[in-house]
């Protein structure tokens, strides 16, 4: 079990740094200047765009190979996610305070693209004996998977009109800019909650940590709709949260590791555990969103109403 | 940590020596209490496996000195158990016994284990709870016998049983009473599973993934399932939850002593009409342990047998035996499947063996010429299983290898089918003698009409249910049984039982029986939970009559 | 339907991987390493069942026999059973010693030669009898011969076969697996480390995926 010891040492370090930087930072603010703020916030979002690109695009090259390419549409997400992970990086740092087309372009056929995946993952759960079943739920194609790249496609794709809106008291969507984006990343970080809450079920919760991403993401979803709805000010508490929910994402990549070394085999066994065990580019995403939510905070608390 | 090699399982014990195998580390060991054979113990137990093992764990647990002996090895699944059906025949009882009957059975690999942790080292995990009108069998259903327990109270014991082994099961399950999630979540169905859900699905009736005994996620130090196909060879996961990975190691952390390679050839009794302890033989010599009760759990075959030979002239038929039924009444169920090819590659030596089932025709009374009920299950024999298979059909030649080469194309449903208890099956002793001297068990068995009827329905009904998924060629397997139960049935008349409802004998005090034969019916799903549940309600029923002074 | 193939494909290029461990590797060494002559047979014996092994399964002779007699007669000399007999049978060593006197018995009655001696057709001609149950001679001390066919010869030769790796290969069974077993696990699908079955008229490319399988 020595594979284990070693992961276990990793997450210990990587939860005590994590808890580390929260106390430090806590949820202090940092001040900028407005104009800075919104581009900053947009290039935030290329950048959460582009995590959960690569999130996207590790989990359904591994879960697409599993299902052998059976269908050659399925080689979509893998080019889609991958042309979305360069737009977000390019993004990241643009400061142009205009929409990129090509970009945009990107971004929109990556949310079409997961709002199709959806569509052939539906097909594909139905399809088998039991239909819409705990089992097909289970085992078929993960409903929630091209969900992720619907966000991806999303953030980026808000991130983009973002930068058109004036610096001053810019607007999305009929509303403060900030707000909207809040909302965003709350529903964002919901949609990602579902997949996480079914697998893990389906994992009988059988370690307690696995409580710890259908607790701590809905609570960070729900401070930002405060945030959101309620007046401006300042939300130490939702940053703190968020920082929490961001190192969360990173530290349910080391307790996946964990998993895939505590199957039998472990990592000599990669070729089956990698397949089989928990879905190690899955839990960055709940970091992806959480990232983009604290830019969404730090826009909101510019704002006036 | 002290190495041994593979072999010594069989030929040296590993309970001595104030230590047991750790079956989770390997070549590690754990700390396990021994107690001085002249010292009476409270129990001493023969068997360690669905009953016996349970048994030892809940009693330890309780607090009473407990000597569980098995005629088997004490195995390491880890590093001991090869993935070759032949070579892990080593888990089988291959001591002889007799057949015969209108339908001689087929023992060893099929239904007898030899193994700390007894028959469910190498069973199919499959874990199922009776229909509840069965246990009022004769009253509610008109054949058959009432069992001597409430369902009701089985039914908590099912739940606790599910518990501890942390079945994987599906989230609902259709038939029976509601009962509680089942602790994992089923397992994933492989293709020859899916068969049988599409056939049911073209037939209007329900299925469900099997609740199974081996964990579908990681639990303790076992490993969640690779599904490698091997399972009724020995899992070398531990993914199985076998009582060799579950109530064992709890037995032995809550200070009950299990000695392996421990054969009981005698049940002793004394001047008062009350056992005084076992005979067993260990170590090249025959031993005695003193005990103030004895529990018998052999299994369907070797619990009669002992009682059978440990007669004296105060008991000349057997202990326990003023019913004469010691023995009587064997019951099986029957195994008869329905096979056929499928155009796509089914290569069902992935998985567990039966994934998907339907109870359907347990519950349902409508439509049977037949008392009973059975259950159907998909199937993934491994190639010698599958070639046995052929071999009962007939095939030989190069019609059994042309056969044979279709070996990733089949699909089968096979059922778990109820038959009667008849005095005339019967457990008894033979002329012959075995290695150690004592008399080989005779084994008598014939089906009668209503077995008969069930069978060719359940054959009928699973080549349509076969044929409505795609199969072609398909054929009938008409020749099988699993399971054992019956020989020293439960009930509330002495007359007519041999245990009463606490598995206490009814002739002598201190002497109790904790296995299979103790079913009155043995219905139409596989024993082992069942089996269990009673083992954890009579843990219950001993704590409570100690504490009245009733032991 | 035409038979499923899986050109080249061979279990023991798994033995190195994660497919398969070490008391698998030592069994399987063991079984194959078994010699191939009789210790518990004599000669006259030893003949029949080879002859007998033949004709159950019928092996390919461009290559390496499995074999089949030798196997049996291993697991005679050990004498380790199947934990019960069919009242009809004596213990296995006797059913066998009798059966193989028999069958050439019966076989000189017909043809004036012992079975190993007589042609394939005569050899099959007999078995059959022998398993409807038509062969009735006093060599047979009592024992039916239909059922020491089906209990014995049937049951014993195929088991021999079916549990070594070349039959394994042959029908493209996924062999050992532990601690691999396997991720893929409906219709239609193989992990790379399982048999490609040859589409008609694509044998090559299942017989290349056969060759990389590890």
């Amino acid at each position: 079990m020595t594979q284990t010891r070693t992961i276990d040492i990793a997450i210990g370090c990587a939860i005590a740094a994590a808890g580390l930087a929260l106390v430090r930072l806590g949820g202090r603010k940092a001040h900028r200047s407005a104009v800075q703020t919104h581009i900053d916030t947009a290039r935030t979002f290329n950048r959460s765009s582009a995590l959960l690109a690569l999130s996207v695009l590790t989990d359904s090259a591994m879960e697409h190979y599993r299902g052998s390419f059976e269908n050659p549409a399925m080689y979509t997400p893998l080019v889609v996610s991958t042309v979305s992970l360069f737009a977000g990086l390019h993004g990241g740092s643009d400061n142009e305070p205009s929409r990129h087309p090509v970009r945009d372009a990107v971004y929109v056929s990556a949310a079409l693209a997961g709002v199709a995946g959806t569509g052939f993952h539906l097909y594909n759960i139905t399809k088998r004996p039991g239909r819409w079943s705990w089992h097909n739920l289970f085992y078929a194609a993960p409903i929630g998977a091209p969900m992720a790249l619907l966000l991806s496609g999303a953030l980026g794709a808000v991130s983009e009109r973002l930068r058109d809106e004036p610096a001053h008291e810019p607007r999305l969507f009929g509303m403060p800019a900030g707000g909207a984006l809040s909302l965003l990343a709350s529903a964002g970080l919901l949609g990602t909650l579902g997949e996480v809450a079914l697998l893990h079920f389906r994992g009988a919760f059988q370690n307690p940590v696995m409580y710890a991403p259908i607790v701590i993401p809905p609570i960070a979803s729900a401070l930002l709709i405060d945030a959101a709805l309620a007046r401006p000010r300042e939300h130490w508490f939702t940053r703190l949260w968020l920082r929490l929910t961001t190192a969360l994402g990173f530290i349910g990549v080391g307790f996946h590791a964990r998993g895939v070394a505590r199957a039998r085999g472990g990592w000599r066994n990669w070729s089956q555990n990698l397949f089989n065990g928990p879905p190690l580019p899955a839990p960055p995403s709940f970091s992806a969103l959480a990232l983009a939510g604290l830019a969404a905070l730090r826009l909101r608390e510019t704002e006036k109403k | 940590m002290s190495a041994d090699s593979p072999h010594d399982a069989q030929q040296v014990p590993r309970g001595k020596n104030g230590r047991a195998p750790d079956v989770f580390h390997p070549g590690a060991w754990m700390p396990m209490r021994e107690y001085p054979q002249h010292e009476a113990v409270d129990f001493a137990i023969v068997g360690t496996g669905a009953g016996g093992g349970t048994l030892a764990c809940r009693l330890a647990e309780k607090g009473f000195k407990v000597v569980a002996f098995d005629a088997g090895a004490w195995w390491r699944p880890l590093e001991e158990f090869a993935s070759d059906e032949t070579h892990q025949g080593k888990l089988f009882w291959t001591d002889e016994r007799i057949c015969d009957g209108d339908n001689p059975l087929k023992l060893g690999n099929n239904n007898s284990g030899k193994s700390v942790g007894g028959s469910t080292v190498h069973f199919a995990m499959v874990s199922l709870r009776f229909r509840p009108e069965w246990f009022k069998a004769r009253s509610l259903l008109g054949y058959g016998a009432d069992w001597p327990l409430d369902w009701r109270d089985m039914w908590r014991y099912y739940g606790k049983v599910e518990e501890a082994l942390k079945i994987a099961g599906p989230v609902n399950y259709p038939w029976g009473p509601k009962r509680p999630r089942y602790p994992y979540r089923a397992h994933e169905l492989n293709a020859a599973a899916l068969v049988l859900a599409r056939g049911c699905e073209a037939l209007g009736i329900d299925w469900a993934p099997t609740p199974l005994a081996t964990v579908s996620a990681p639990r303790g130090e076992a490993h969640p399932c690779v599904y490698r196909g091997f399972c009724v060879s020995g899992c070398a996961t531990n993914a199985k939850q076998s009582a060799l990975v579950t109530w064992i190691p709890r037995a032995v952390r809550a200070g009950a002593e299990i000695r392996d390679l421990a054969m009981v050839g005698r049940i002793v009794m004394g001047d008062d009409r009350r056992a005084t302890g076992v005979e067993y033989f260990r170590e090249g010599r025959w031993q005695f342990q003193r005990a103030r009760n004895v529990v018998v759990a052999g299994y369907a075959i070797e619990t009669p047998r002992l009682l059978l030979n440990s007669a004296t002239d105060r008991f000349p038929d057997g202990l326990a035996n003023s019913s004469g039924l010691v023995g009587k009444n064997l019951m099986v169920q029957t195994n008869q499947a329905a096979w056929g090819t499928m155009d796509e590659e089914v290569r069902w030596y992935k998985g567990p063996p039966s994934l998907a089932l339907t109870e359907h025709w347990n519950y349902e009374d409508k439509g049977k010429d037949f008392f009973g009920g059975y259950c159907y299950m998909s199937q993934g024999p491994l190639p010698v299983a599958w070639a046995s298979t052929q071999n009962g059909r007939g095939l030989w030649g190069q019609q059994l290898l042309d056969e044979m080469q279709k070996y990733n194309h089949q699909a089968g449903l096979k059922i778990v089918g109820e038959t009667m208890p008849q005095e005339r099956n019967c457990v008894s002793l033979a002329a012959e003698k075995d290695q150690y001297g004592l008399p080989v068990a005779r084994v008598t068995y014939s089906l009668c009409d209503n077995d008969k009827r069930l069978v060719a329905h359940s054959l009928d009904f699973m080549s349509l249910a076969l044929e409505a998924a795609g199969a072609r060629d398909v054929w009938r397997e008409t020749d099988d049984t699993c399971h054992l139960n019956g020989t020293a049935r439960m009930g509330d008349d002495p007359a007519t039982s041999v245990v009463n409802s606490d598995c206490r004998s009814w002739d002598i005090d201190n002497l109790w029986i904790c296995d299979g034969s103790v079913f009155p019916t043995v219905g139409g799903v596989n024993p082992s939970l069942t089996i269990q549940a009673i083992a954890l309600r009579t843990a219950d029923r001993i704590e409570a009559l100690a504490a009245r002074g009733d032991l | 339907m035409n038979l499923p193939r899986y050109p080249d494909y061979d279990v023991m290029e798994k033995r190195d991987t994660p497919s398969w461990d070490e008391v698998t590797r030592n069994v399987i060494d063991e079984r194959l390493a078994t010699p191939d002559d009789p210790h518990f047979f004599d000669a006259v014996e030893w003949r029949a069942l080879c002859a007998l092994c033949a004709c159950i399964v019928p092996q390919d002779q461009r290559r390496p026999a499995v074999p089949l007699a030798a196997f049996v007669d291993a697991r005679l000399a050990k004498n380790t059973g199947d934990g019960y007999r069919d009242a009809r049978l004596p213990p296995m060593r006797d059913a066998w010693r009798i059966g193989l006197r028999a069958l050439d018995a019966e076989s000189r009655a017909r043809h004036e030669l012992p079975f190993a001696s007589i042609d394939d057709e005569a050899r099959h001609a007999l078995l059959t009898d022998m398993q409807q149950g038509r062969l009735d001679g006093a060599e047979w001390c009592g024992m039916p011969p239909a059922v020491f066919f089906t209990e014995r010869v049937l049951h014993d030769i195929c088991g021999m076969y079916y549990a070594h790796p070349r039959a394994w290969s042959e029908i493209g069974f996924g062999g050992p697996a532990n601690p691999r077993g396997y991720v893929r696990m409906v219709a239609n699908r193989r992990d790379p480390w399982e048999a490609a079955e040859a589409k008609p008229g694509h044998e090559e490319k299942a017989q290349k995926e056969n060759r990389r399988v590890r």
